[in-house]
């Protein structure tokens, strides 16, 4: 029986997007928060920050509640990331990519996440689900970006 | 004339779709890609539309309703939002655009796609793939026994044109059945595997919204082995790791995973050139392969199996070359030669080294397959292998020429790949240019389709039937338990207008 001895890690580590390198670029806009669907709203002195960096690089900075998912939150604040399956671990539509200063804060994801990672497009070194990433202290700040909706061309495109 | 007394006027001489200044819009299929597209036309086009979404079917949701299998309900959770976007749009309470549902309606049959090219001021074909790309060997048709994929999944999953009044799988001699080959390993031939192998053990399935007339059926087979048979190697195993995962999970039921090593000798090269995706397989074979005392992740050792009484195996390198029947017609082997590859890849033949398999039941899983509708002739709409001809969705005809306000969406676009995220993003992208296009194009049509006579079924008769098949589902502990046949779906909604 054939045996991988050595496998090795899985993605070749990215250089960071350049959309993480551009720090500040283009404009911060800080949007009052509105609470509706499955967010939370923080207690004062608890308050969580997340930065949502736009598909077309506009980012958006929320105060949040500890526990509450990046999906709910996007979705709360009507972004553009989708959740197919209803935040179930399912499919890829809420694929983000993390900020690498963050990505080693968050718990490694399990098999059923990197399942449904290998079908994200765009897929990258530091790529999660949304609908996985839980807010805590730990991730204080955590900025991700919503990767553009890309196809590889195919040569379909061309019939 | 006011537009009130105009649109009176219009509804009893049976003119729903009477305009009012909208862009009117048609898509062709409520399956995950025509729905998306629906979704994407509702949510972002700036300027007020009246879109009608045509189903063939009483009921919405094609493939995700009757393709996805009964246990992966997550997969279809999108329903949720088609559902949400077609109240929204469909009940006034966004009136920014108007949403119709026209189900049980042929488009092509009971309305001319010509009619909705006249009128509409776009038609997006999202129509998928209503066929089965074939294997072509001698006793594929005629044998007993010999069922595709596209028959056998709209079996277990209810679909009316294979359950209900038109079940010819149930009459099958299951309880014969020991040995069962499957062609093919794309995600559909694991459902199938996963769904033969496993349909016994009532915690997997009894609070799922598979056909319970199948589910009664499979159970009565005393299947031991599923051979899952594909033309290429290993490295080019068409599966998900999703579902592959789900196969060797079901180990802690007995049920054992067999690939043979001589089809798991990777070189070196392969392993360093391999993707994420193919890395990934590769550590699960060899984690799973092992005894479970042996395995090195946790991840690998979550329970420990019982003595296995089943079997799948994924069989490599073969290519299918006749069925064999006895003398009732009844399937009894299937001869397969060995295949080698190319360095280019090419599947080679050796024609003299054949093996036969016995088997009961054979399920050919080559993948869905698209068809034209009868009007692109005389439309001169070109159609290409297994898809509508088009540029980027822009639907193209005969001379390569972008049609005016035709579009394409999914797999009749693309070919029948992809999960539904893959399907998303197509239909959001079809949709964007479709938007792009009514917004900078002409003024609207402002003509009227004429829908008269059409026995069509609209939203609320389809949340009618969602009500009660989650209704008769409760009572046995299940999400729902669907109606089989598209005549008790159109008596029940007759009874309850």
């Amino acid at each position: 029986m054939f045996r991988a001895t050595f496998l090795p890690r899985i993605v070749t580590r990215a250089l960071p997007t350049p959309r993480f390198a551009v720090s500040g670029v283009p404009k911060v806009s800080f949007t009052p928060i509105r609470f509706h669907g499955h967010v939370h709203k923080p207690k004062v002195g608890e308050e969580l920050n997340v930065t949502f960096i736009l598909k077309d690089g506009t980012q958006r900075k929320y105060e949040v509640c500890a526990g509450d998912s990046l999906l709910d939150i996007a979705q709360a604040h009507n972004l553009d990331m989708e959740g197919a399956c209803g935040g179930s671990c399912a499919c890829s539509t809420c694929h983000v990519i993390v900020d690498p200063e963050y990505y080693d804060a968050l718990e490694e994801p399990d098999d059923d996440e990197n399942d449904m990672l290998d079908l994200a497009y765009g897929l990258t070194e530091t790529s999660r689900l949304g609908c996985q990433i839980k807010m805590s202290k730990d991730i204080d700040g955590i900025r991700v970006a919503l990767p553009a909706m890309t196809r590889n061309v195919s040569s379909s495109d061309f019939e | 004339m006011k537009w009130t007394a105009c649109r009176d006027l219009a509804l009893r001489i049976g003119l729903r779709h009477f305009s009012s200044g909208r862009k009117a819009v048609s898509v062709v299929g409520s399956g995950p890609s025509g729905f998306y597209t629906v979704c994407r036309l509702l949510a972002k086009s700036e300027i007020p539309l009246n879109v009608t979404l045509w189903e063939r079917l009483p009921v919405p949701f094609g493939l995700s309703r009757y393709g996805v299998a009964p246990d992966h309900p997550e997969v279809k959770n999108c329903e949720d939002t088609f559902t949400r976007c077609a109240r929204e749009f469909g009940k006034g309470l966004d009136t920014r655009h108007t949403f119709t549902f026209m189900g049980n309606v042929s488009v092509g049959k009971d309305i001319k796609l010509r009619d909705l090219l006249d009128t509409q001021d776009a038609v997006i074909l999202s129509y998928g793939c209503s066929g089965d790309h074939v294997l072509g060997v001698p006793g594929e048709t005629s044998t007993s026994g010999v069922f595709t994929s596209r028959e056998f999944v709209s079996w277990y999953n209810g679909h009316p044109e294979f359950a209900g009044d038109n079940d010819k799988l149930k009459s099958f001699p299951w309880s014969k059945v020991r040995n069962v080959g499957i062609i093919g390993n794309g995600n559909v031939a694991l459902d199938v595997a996963r769904v033969l192998l496993s349909n016994r053990i009532p915690e997997l399935w009894s609070n799922t919204d598979i056909n319970p007339e199948a589910l009664e059926a499979l159970n009565t087979a005393p299947i031991e082995n599923v051979k899952i048979i594909a033309r290429r190697d290993f490295i080019h195993s068409k599966f998900t790791n999703k579902e592959f995962r789900e196969l060797w999970e079901l180990e802690r039921y007995g049920i054992q995973g067999i690939i043979k090593p001589e089809y798991l000798k990777l070189r070196p090269a392969d392993l360093e050139s391999g993707d994420r995706v193919f890395k990934r397989r590769v550590e699960m074979v060899s984690e799973f392969s092992l005894p479970f005392d042996q395995r090195t992740k946790k991840n690998y050792k979550k329970h420990r199996p019982p003595e296995s009484h089943r079997y799948w195996e994924m069989d490599y390198l073969k290519t299918p070359l006749t069925i064999n029947s006895n003398s009732k017609g009844e399937i009894e082997s299937l001869t397969v030669c060995r295949n080698s590859l190319t360095p280019s890849n090419r599947v080679e033949q050796h024609l003299t080294e054949t093996l036969d398999y016995d088997v009961d039941v054979l399920v050919t899983s080559l993948g869905y397959g698209s068809s034209p509708l009868q009007e692109f002739g005389p439309l001169q709409i070109g159609f290409a292998t297994n898809r509508v001809a088009n540029a980027n969705g822009h639907v193209l005809d005969t001379s390569g020429r972008i049609v005016s306000g035709l579009y394409a969406s999914g797999w009749i676009r693309k070919g029948s790949s992809g999960v539904i995220a893959s399907t998303m993003s197509d239909a959001f992208q079809v949709a964007d240019a479709v938007i792009a296009d009514l917004e900078s194009g002409a003024p609207p049509k402002d003509r009227v389709l004429k829908t008269t006579g059409l026995d069509s079924t609209t939203w609320e008769d389809w949340e009618k039937i969602d009500e009660e098949e989650k209704r008769r589902g409760k009572l046995l502990g299940k999400p729902r338990e669907k109606f089989l046949s598209a005549s008790e779906m159109i008596d029940f909604i007759k009874d309850n207008r």
